[in-house]
């Protein structure tokens, strides 16, 4: 505790103490003080709430008295015997793997093209890369489900995968864009020279070098897919369900604990899966 | 046979390193990708938008101008927009101040819990909204944690109101995204040379000059692109407004899904769509004047 506040303070004549703000002299300790407080604060807006979900999951009382008087796992086991929900489990995760590899592929292969390659109109095209991004979630639904709708398209697995990537695609595309300008392009050009042909060359220096951040962009469009909903929404029929549209089906009639083991499950397999393959990418470049 | 396939060499590494093949496949695969699933559904609903509803979500297509006459004569739709806005400007002018603070801590703070501290942020962005702003909901309903806690310590005789209104939705929709403020906020300032703080400070600056002539300058690309992040997905929000607002409280995207699923008029959904989607634009061009907007977006990214 005492080492952050010295960070500040050290070597510092704490001038503006003596001067002071409107006639109010605070120290660069109580402005620092203050900024540790805001910070403390915020954290437990954001940490708080779903500490909430996951304590009242193990609640036994459909009432959720807080904090439970006693644990039981008997809202888990309702979740196992709910046949709709484990299947919205599975449609969710392989969604999820599909459009992060889908997002992964593309997005590698778009991204080479536009820092390897000079064409017209680059960086209007970065900007059409980008619009996923930036047009709201609610039009991209609203827009390809009329589109599908109207070419006869029935709504499928697939099309959430495909749906899914288009979203996902902006942040593959700039994570694996922004290692492509880090490293030395001298590399690929050694490689030419010693007569290999372009796809060789991509796989053996390039990709390796490179596979980092596709693995970190590939976990992102995989939290990104299990999580969404405004798009998806209008994407899903009763076999297709994905987890959040279910919770929100079920918050949409009543409030029971399952939810709280729903989204706790949820909240386990989105901050799991990502620190899993992570921590197995650290392991693998420090051997 | 050797010769055969050296040809075969030559002839596949022609065809790999001829320019076309290399724009259609590496960078032509992605923006087909976005142009076929998105810029051409767009295109769609811009016919569907000048086209008469037929029964459920059936178009029938006769021009007209009646979309967008509706939209025009009735001040309500116009209303919605405005007041979506309006609760983005809100919430991202809470967000701001709060997420500066976090990432300004993170990355001047010398603390052993720096990492854990930025570990817990990067998580946050992975919970999905449906988790984050169901939270809001049993922490602050009539019979909810907080009113729970506070009639047991006796602070309050009767639980409070605060769920359902515009309160419980800003305060959802600005803690949900205050990690896109935190987050570029913290690389941007952490990547300032402490050196120059002190330069200023030796050289007599206060605080406050060192802070605004030195970390602010420096900051603005986490705060730009904090704040593009903040303002485009709360003002265009569907679930903080359907489930922790209030009666009152009217957001687009509610509206655009229910003219969309509940009174299946696909074509004025269509045309409130494109209308709300050149407002963003506009102000996104606007803001592209000032700012790089691709800058922006890596920087909330990458």
């Amino acid at each position: 505790m005492a080492t952050d506040t010295e960070a500040v303070t050290q070597g510092e004549t704490d001038v503006d103490a003596e001067r002071g703000y409107f006639g109010i002299t605070v120290s660069t300790r109580t402005k620092w003080n203050l900024i540790r407080a805001v910070t403390v604060f915020v954290y437990v807006l954001m940490l708080l709430p779903l500490a909430v979900i996951v304590i009242n999951s193990f609640n036994p009382s459909r009432l959720g008295n807080f904090p439970p008087s006693s644990l039981s796992l008997k809202w888990y086991e309702a979740l196992l015997a709910d046949t709709r929900m484990l299947r919205a489990l599975w449609n969710s995760f392989q969604v999820g793997v599909a459009a992060a590899l889908g997002a992964g592929l593309v997005g590698t292969l778009t991204a080479m093209g536009f820092v390897r390659n000079d064409f017209p109109a680059q960086d209007a095209l970065v900007i059409v890369m980008l619009s996923p991004l930036l047009i709201p979630p609610i039009i991209v639904g609203v827009a390809s489900t009329i589109f599908f709708g109207q070419i006869g398209l029935e709504r499928s697995i697939a099309w959430l995968i495909v749906m899914h990537t288009l979203l996902g695609l902006p942040y593959a595309f700039l994570i694996i864009r922004s290692q492509l300008y880090l490293f030395d392009e001298t590399l690929e050009e050694a490689a030419k020279t010693l007569g290999a042909n372009p796809v060789t060359t991509f796989r053996e220096v390039t990709f390796p070098l490179i596979s980092p951040s596709i693995l970190t962009a590939m976990v992102i469009v995989f939290v990104i897919s299990f999580g969404e909903f405004t798009a998806t929404q209008f994407w899903v029929k009763r076999t297709t369900t994905t987890v959040p549209v279910v919770i929100f089906s079920m918050l949409r009639t009543s409030i029971s604990p399952q939810i709280d083991a729903l989204a706790t499950v949820m909240l386990v397999i989105t901050i799991a899966i990502p620190l899993v393959v992570l921590g197995i990418r650290r392991y693998l470049l420090q051997n | 046979m050797s010769t055969e396939r050296a040809r075969f060499g030559r002839v596949r590494d022609r065809v790999m390193e001829s320019d076309l093949v290399r724009l259609l496949l590496a960078p032509g695969l992605g923006i087909g990708w976005v142009l076929l699933f998105l810029f051409l559904p767009m295109t769609v609903i811009v016919v569907i938008s000048f086209s008469v509803p037929g029964d459920f979500g059936n178009v029938i297509y006769e021009f007209t101008l009646a979309n967008y006459e509706r939209f025009w004569e009735a001040d309500v739709y116009k209303n919605i927009i405005f007041e979506s806005l309006v609760y983005g400007v809100v919430v991202t002018l809470l967000a701001l101040p709060l997420g500066y603070t976090v990432g300004y801590f993170l990355g001047r703070s010398k603390t052993d819990w720096k990492w854990v501290l930025l570990g817990l942020v990067v998580l946050q962005y992975w919970v999905p909204f449906i988790i984050r702003t169901y939270a809001w909901i049993i922490v602050l309903s009539n019979n909810g944690v907080l009113n729970q806690l506070l009639l047991d310590i006796g602070v309050i005789g009767s639980p409070l109101d605060i769920m359902y209104t515009d309160y419980s939705m800003i305060l959802g929709l600005t803690v949900s995204l205050l990690p896109f403020m935190i987050l570029p906020v913290y690389v941007s300032v952490s990547t300032i040379e402490e050196d120059q703080i002190h330069a200023a400070k030796t050289l007599g600056a206060t605080d406050f000059r060192a802070f605004r002539e030195i970390t602010l300058p420096q900051s603005l690309p986490g705060i730009v692109s904090g704040i593009l992040f903040v303002f485009i997905i709360s003002a265009g929000a569907f679930l903080a407004p359907t489930l922790l607002g209030g009666p009152s409280t009217r957001m687009i995207a509610p509206v655009i899904e229910t003219v969309f699923i509940l009174d299946f008029n696909w074509p004025f959904a269509a045309a409130l769509s494109l209308i709300y989607f050149g407002i963003i634009g506009v102000l996104l061009y606007l803001f592209t004047r000032r700012v790089d907007l691709e800058e922006a977006l890596e920087t909330g990214v990458a």
